[in-house]
């Protein structure tokens, strides 16, 4: 389901779920984002989504521990060390900090399992078509060069016994040869018209109507999570409450996860039909 | 030029209006958001100006050199601790103008990132180096000529770009609020990375800018670039 939709979409969808987990403090918001995120790595990546949300946790600790020792607001007293006081209000505030910086980074992990080069480049290059295409030949680039070092060098092997000598005269030599294919590579370029008026870029995305509907919709659920949502109080009593901005945004935060689990559901049960 | 001039103006003011509504909005909680927004804004005037690159020679050279210096961090990656990227950014701003240094250095952070991971300090590294090539670019005449400053602006640039991760770190540990103090403690802690980033700098530039140099600048008189 995530990979039918049009990169824009799913721009869209990671922009506003972002700029969410940014904007509120609210713990209930960004307990909503940070599940989201996590289930969401989980759908895409399977086993190897655990490990970075274990690195998650590491954040929300480090940011936890260390914000009641340089913060000392907060009216409920935990105890003294060395005659500095540790409050619960600062400890739930490094809490709700950890939380959101770590669901924004698992918000990132995610874009980066969705996005591949293909969707990114393609976002960039509606703004920036040149830059998209230096980022698009130089990704393809990386790992002909790579595969060119290591013939390089291990010709290299039989006159240059010391590795750091020989790597650096590997590296100069590719160097030298993939500037001079550069310049083939961009008057080849221009002679097949490159930077002609008219020309466009291939891609194999499609806008259809249910992009559309989904737009409107994530647009319409991260208008009301902002409009509703109440901002908790921290300094000096900690208070909260449910609101319904918590819902509409954990709507939007789970909407992907939802629909992904929901076909993986149907595919098994036409499995076991057969 | 005057339409260059116009769209700095812009984006300049633009970040001005990021960090102050943003802090007015939400307070400093947002500062790190603010910092990533703010990252972003300052390469999109650069990436605007290189779109009017009318000679396509220049657009291949800057993949290549991008590819060159993403390359290099894979192929020094079992000698630990070199990472030519730094070097291979000074040399391109030296050599082909700031401009094209400072693109060379976002972008290897940007291609770098889609092997190593992209997150929140994507944009922290593409402002970094691009601004290790800015610099290089704006101090060209005096690195070319003067290989003692070329070294010592390699092992400065170094410290720098530890130093504006060291920034990012601080702000989105302490959710906004710069304390000085945890600023000097995450630079102590990096302090050994800082200086190996250095040491590689250096090295990397003794050895690689009179090769490379030499090759840049034959490549420039053959092709006219």
């Amino acid at each position: 389901m995530t990979k039918h939709l049009h990169p824009l979409t799913l721009f869209l969808w990671f922009a506003l779920i972002i700029s969410m987990c940014v904007i509120t403090m609210n713990p209930f918001c960004l307990a909503a984002g940070f599940i989201g995120a996590a289930l969401f790595l989980i759908c895409q990546k399977g086993h190897a989504a655990l490990k970075i949300i274990g690195f998650s946790f590491f954040i929300v600790v480090i940011v936890a521990v260390t914000n009641p020792v340089f913060s000392h607001n907060g009216a409920t007293i935990l105890f003294f060390v060395n005659d500095t006081r540790i409050t619960l209000e600062a400890l739930i505030y490094g809490i709700a900090a950890g939380v959101k910086l770590a669901s924004v980074v698992l918000w990132f992990s995610c874009f980066n399992a969705v996005f591949d080069s293909e969707r990114l480049i393609y976002i960039i290059g509606r703004a920036f078509p040149k830059l998209a295409l230096v980022i698009s030949m130089s990704l393809g680039l990386v790992p002909r060069m790579l595969r060119d070092f290591r013939s390089i060098n291990s010709s290299l092997k039989a006159v240059e016994k010391r590795r750091i000598k020989r790597h650096l005269g590997a590296f100069s030599a590719l160097f030298t040869r993939s500037m001079e294919d550069a310049i083939v590579t961009a008057d080849s370029m221009r002679a097949r018209g490159y930077g002609l008026k008219g020309r466009t870029f291939f891609n194999r995305f499609c806008y259809k109507f249910r992009d559309v509907v989904y737009s409107l919709l994530f647009i319409v659920l991260f208008m009301f999570s902002v409009v509703l949502n109440v901002e908790p109080e921290f300094y000096p009593m900690y208070s909260c409450e449910l609101s319904l901005g918590f819902v509409c945004f954990a709507a939007l935060a789970l909407i992907m996860t939802v629909f992904e689990l929901k076909e993986s559901l149907k595919w098994k049960l036409s499995i076991s039909r057969i | 030029m005057k339409n260059k001039t116009l769209v700095f103006a812009i984006f300049f003011l633009l970040i001005l209006l990021t960090v102050i509504g943003g802090t007015a909005v939400w307070g400093s909680g947002a500062f790190p958001y603010i910092s990533l927004i703010t990252s972003v804004f300052a390469c999109v005037p650069f990436f605007l100006s290189f779109e009017g690159e009318k000679n396509t020679r220049r657009v291949v050279l800057l993949a290549v050199t991008v590819a060159i210096s993403v390359a290099g961090r894979f192929v020094f990656a079992p000698i630990q601790f070199f990472k030519p990227v730094s070097a291979i950014v000074i040399l391109a701003g030296m050599y082909f103008g700031s401009e094209f240094g400072f693109l060379t250095g976002a972008l290897s952070a940007v291609v770098s990132d889609f092997y190593f991971g992209q997150g929140p300090w994507t944009p922290f590294q593409m402002i970094s180096w691009g601004v290790i090539g800015l610099l290089a670019g704006i101090l060209s005449r005096y690195l070319i000529k003067n290989k003692i400053i070329l070294l010592v602006f390699g092992a400065l640039s170094g410290a720098l770009f530890s130093l504006i991760m060291d920034i990012w770190t601080t702000l989105s540990i302490e959710n906004g609020v710069f304390n000085i103090m945890r600023f000097f403690a995450a630079v102590t802690t990096s302090l050994p990375v800082m200086a190996v980033y250095s040491v590689s700098n250096v090295i990397f530039l003794m050895i690689l800018s009179p090769i490379f140099g030499k090759k840049i600048e034959r490549l420039k008189t053959k092709y006219g670039i």
